[in-house]
């Protein structure tokens, strides 16, 4: 009886490889397959200072990291108050600026979340994510 | 009692049928659900995300039709069994997860929340399968 279960399972498992492999090869150019975010969504520090005042830092951390340093002239946006907070940001963005996202760190995934959101739902052209965060920035900085 | 369990499939099979249907709307959205919880590169977690929601769809249909009843009801479960370890081991390491189990739709439940509906899931999916292989093995016996 042990042995139908396995085989009936594998045989599941065989069966939803066929439309996964058609699902990969109809999103094929949507996905990022190496990197969470595509190489054009991505922007370095020294790319994005270079951007000056055609750029608009929006901070994704929480607040209480926002209040404690933050990129001069960045705009507070996370997830967790994006109601009350796009509002605040929006009469600050303009045709032609671009968007510069950035969280704690490379592997933090607010910006990348923030940054599908303001493309989305906000309807932005060119929003960024800034490579290293804020720990990059940092780094660079000081 | 039957009518009972047979009601337990149709649940159980609706719900993973609904929840593959979802992230296969949106694999990118599902890559970085299970990118979230720092556990697997990214180029695995895409892989999966393409995946996964297909083999949740088969199972459900094998369990909604009884054809390849009880392998759907035990990927199911061991689906669920990982999905709750790797929720709770999340937690553990501070993760702000959202669980993607049910796409974007789930992202804003709470923790207790998520823990609440997949542990009932597992619950009923590890009762049906009792059910299952113990009649069976009833009916091999009488055999």
């Amino acid at each position: 009886m042990k042995l139908r279960v396995v085989r009936e399972g594998l045989l599941l498992i065989a069966l939803a490889c066929l439309p996964a492999v058609g699902e990969g090869i109809y999103f094929r150019d949507k996905i990022s397959w190496q990197s969470p975010i595509p190489a054009s969504e991505l922007a370095t520090v020294d790319q994005a200072r270079a951007w000056g005042d055609g750029a608009i830092w929006v901070d994704a951390r929480p607040e209480e990291e926002f209040a404690r340093d933050h990129v001069p002239g960045a705009f507070s946006l996370n997830e967790d108050h994006w109601n009350e907070l796009l509002p605040q940001f929006l009469p600050n963005w303009s045709p032609g600026k671009k968007v510069v996202v950035y969280c704690s760190a490379e592997s933090c995934n607010a910006a990348r979340e923030v940054a599908k959101r303001l493309r989305d739902d906000a309807q932005l052209n060119d929003v960024f994510v800034l490579q290293g965060g804020w720990e990059e920035w940092v780094k660079r900085n000081r | 009692m039957k009518f009972f369990w047979r009601i337990l499939d149709l649940i159980v099979a609706g719900v993973f049928i609904y929840a593959g249907v979802l992230k296969i709307l949106d694999p990118v959205q599902f890559a970085n659900d299970i990118d979230n919880y720092k556990t697997l590169p990214w180029f695995v977690s895409v892989r999966l995300a393409l995946y996964l929601p297909w083999l949740e769809i088969f199972c459900g249909l094998a369990v909604l039709f009884r054809f390849l009843y009880r392998g759907g009801l035990s990927i199911l479960t061991a689906l669920i069994a990982v999905f709750i370890t790797a929720t709770v081991a999340a937690k553990m390491r501070g993760l702000d997860i959202s669980c993607g189990c049910f796409g974007h739709a789930s992202k804003n439940w709470s923790f207790p929340q998520h823990l609440a509906i997949d542990l009932s899931i597992f619950v009923a999916l590890v009762a049906l399968l009792s059910i299952e292989l113990m009649g069976r093995a009833r009916h091999d016996q009488k055999t």
